[in-house]
């Protein structure tokens, strides 16, 4: 889940840096003639930032292979559903709420009034994919269910006194 | 002084205002965390002061910090910085009345056109009071940072040489490239001219809107603005900040932080970056033409470059066996670079489009900018006013301050991984309620931050003792 590796790698980040600020700290009070230590330490930058750019690198390429925005390409004969959303303060109306499993799905995005957030939940609630839903413009979330279930439409951007309340049920079956 | 008294009055505006908003958030989380009962619409209104309020104060305080240490090279505008802070106080009343009075919660980002289309819950009193506060206090920055750039451009010639452009040419030599302070002063002055001009044009399209709904401009248009505003200005906050990080431990250490080619250039890539980025609040809205997107992820990695190579790694080699004597301003300034460079990280893996169509608007986005707020540019704020507090006024610190200043750094880390443990939990932020499996985390932050104000206010204590014994 993608969550889970971002909360991990951010974890071992933020403790890998805790660690590194806690270690210059207790080194902190000894005193040592201030030249050597640029000479050494700009050495090491100079390793350390090529590290991090190729890193950067190879983490941009390898996610930006696949991108939400791109459309999947269909099978031939396999038309993809397309269900119209549209959201208005403080609700979703969609043209579809009943799938199956397997079934490839264009939600089309867009509001009758203010910014609203579609946000697509599963049975245990965690997000599996979301949108803009914009007055105006249309926006697309490419979606193919791979387990049946109850999922949920929350609203994730504010739109008002009632964005808590705008949510919608989607059934999947098998 | 005059200016050192109005340097300490934007000061103490600014750290109460901060400290007050403090509570609001704190009454937010123990509300979603379920130990507090709020209604949905004082919990709206709470979080648009909170955001707005935050916001405010901050760069007040962090524009005392920037004038105090620009000051010292180029020739500021008095009359300049003081119309500012009196704007800033209209300004604010104005956007107090708004939310309080006539029941105003579009949050601080105020996306167009909800500041009108409220369903009927507020009227165009309260979006118009909100909205020329905010102009307001936009016209009050906007004078300031033109004021700064006018003032470097007559002492260094140009903004690009402000950068230290002629040095990075190879034009002039590194020992005469400019102080870090008119470098920072240089790069905020670009970053928030353009800011606030974008801010002021979607506020005064969203006021005539609001007059006449019969007005209307695009959305997208309408998104773009607001983002480049308010992710530009609440950013360039801790560049402002960050100047007291290089006086003060160059000072604390005996060692001298001087700009060479890479911190020049580290400087223009932030300045840079930082106006291209903003497009990483947009990554969920694929009309955007799609290279602008990328572009919001690329340049958000590189963005964390500059701090991460030169101003954190700078700091760490600086303080690295110098035999510094830590008190309460070299303490606080270390642990403000710690916590710029830790809010890096969750930043970083955001603004990833992969990362992003899951975690966008979860509390996860909260989680970073309070590590990188809470712990780095408020932090850097707290440190300056230690430090006149120390050099103007001679006030000694006490185990009571010490104390406070563990505190601070525990239970700041607590409300900002409670929040990041919420985002990977997929809660969504600006929610006035929480399903139970949601709550945990917020009531644990509620917690936390009960101690955090309890902490801050200690702060503020020791910075307005040393104002009452001055005065």
């Amino acid at each position: 889940m993608v969550q889970t590796v971002a909360w991990i790698t951010s974890l071992v980040f933020m403790l890998l840096i805790t660690f590194i600020f806690l270690c210059v700290a207790m080194k902190s009070t000894e005193k040592r003639d201030y030249e050597p230590i640029k000479k050494k330490w700009y050495k090491a930058r100079t390793f350390y930032g090529v590290t991090l750019v190729v890193f950067m690198l190879i983490i941009t390429i390898y996610t930006l292979r696949e991108l939400p925005y791109d459309q999947p390409v269909y099978g031939k004969g396999e038309d993809p559903t397309i269900v119209d959303v549209e959201a208005l303060q403080f609700g979703w109306e969609l043209s579809q709420s009943e799938f199956k499993v397997g079934e490839a799905i264009e939600f089309h995005v867009t509001s009758q009034d203010v910014n609203h957030g579609f946000g697509l939940y599963d049975e245990e609630m965690n997000i599996i994919a979301q949108t803009q839903a914009m007055p105006e413009y249309t926006n697309v979330v490419y979606l193919t269910f791979t387990e049946p279930g109850t999922y949920e439409v929350l609203c994730l951007e504010y739109c008002g006194l009632a964005h808590h309340a705008m949510t919608y049920q989607i059934t999947v079956t098998n | 002084m005059v200016h050192n008294r109005l340097i300490k009055n934007y000061l103490v505006i600014g750290g109460i205002v901060i400290l007050l908003m403090m509570v609001f958030g704190i009454l937010m989380l123990l509300a979603q965390g379920g130990g507090l009962s709020l209604s949905p619409p004082t919990f709206y209104q709470f979080m648009t002061i909170h955001g707005t309020g935050m916001i405010g104060a901050a760069a007040l305080a962090a524009s005392a910090v920037m004038w105090y240490f620009l000051s010292q090279h180029v020739t500021l505008s008095k009359r300049i910085f003081k119309a500012n802070l009196i704007l800033f106080l209209i300004g604010l009343v104005l956007v107090i009345i708004g939310v309080f009075s006539f029941d105003y919660a579009s949050a601080w980002t105020f996306l167009y056109p909800l500041p009108t289309l409220s369903a009927k819950a507020w009227g165009i009193i309260g979006a118009l009071l909100y909205l020329f506060g905010m102009l307001i206090i936009g016209i009050g920055f906007l004078l300031l940072f033109i004021d700064t750039g006018r003032a470097i451009i007559r002492k260094k010639g140009s903004l690009a040489k402000g950068l230290g452009w002629d040095v990075i040419a190879g034009k002039k030599a590194e020992k005469d490239a400019p102080e870090p302070a008119i470098i920072a002063g240089t790069m905020v002055t670009i970053v928030n001219v353009t800011a606030l001009i974008a801010g002021a044009t979607v506020i005064m399209m969203n006021i005539i809107h609001t007059i006449n709904p019969a007005f209307t401009f695009d959305p997208l248009l309408a998104k773009n603005l607001t983002y480049a505003f308010g992710h530009v200005f609440a950013n360039s906050i801790i560049y402002m900040s960050v100047i007291v990080v290089y006086e003060l431990l160059a000072k604390y250490t005996n060692r001298s932080w001087k700009a060479n080619k890479v911190f020049l250039i580290a400087w223009s890539m932030s300045t840079i970056f930082t106006l291209m980025i903003y497009t990483h609040h947009m990554l969920m809205d694929s009309v955007m033409p799609k290279w602008m997107l990328i572009i919001g992820q690329v340049f958000s990695y590189a963005n964390g470059l500059p701090v991460l190579i030169v101003t954190a790694y700078g700091t760490l080699m600086i303080v690295y066996k110098s035999g510094i004597k830590w008190d309460m301003s070299s303490g606080l300034a270390f642990l403000s670079m710690f916590g710029w460079t830790v809010g890096v990280v969750p930043a970083i893996i955001d603004a990833t489009i992969v990362v992003n169509h899951v975690m966008h608007n979860t509390k996860w986005v909260p989680g970073h900018f309070h590590m990188y707020m809470g712990l780095g540019a408020v932090v850097m704020i707290f440190a300056f006013m230690y430090y006149l507090a120390k050099v103007d006024g001679g006030l000694k610190i006490t185990k009571l301050d010490w104390i406070a200043f563990f505190s601070y750094i525990v239970t700041m880390a607590a409300v900002s991984v409670q929040f990041l443990v919420s985002g990977a939990l997929s809660t969504p932020r600006r929610w006035a309620t929480h399903t139970p499996e949601w709550m945990g985390p917020a009531l644990f932050g509620g917690i936390a931050g009960v101690f955090l104000v309890i902490a801050t206010t200690l702060f503020i204590v020791h910075f307005v003792r040393y104002v009452c014994n001055e005065t």
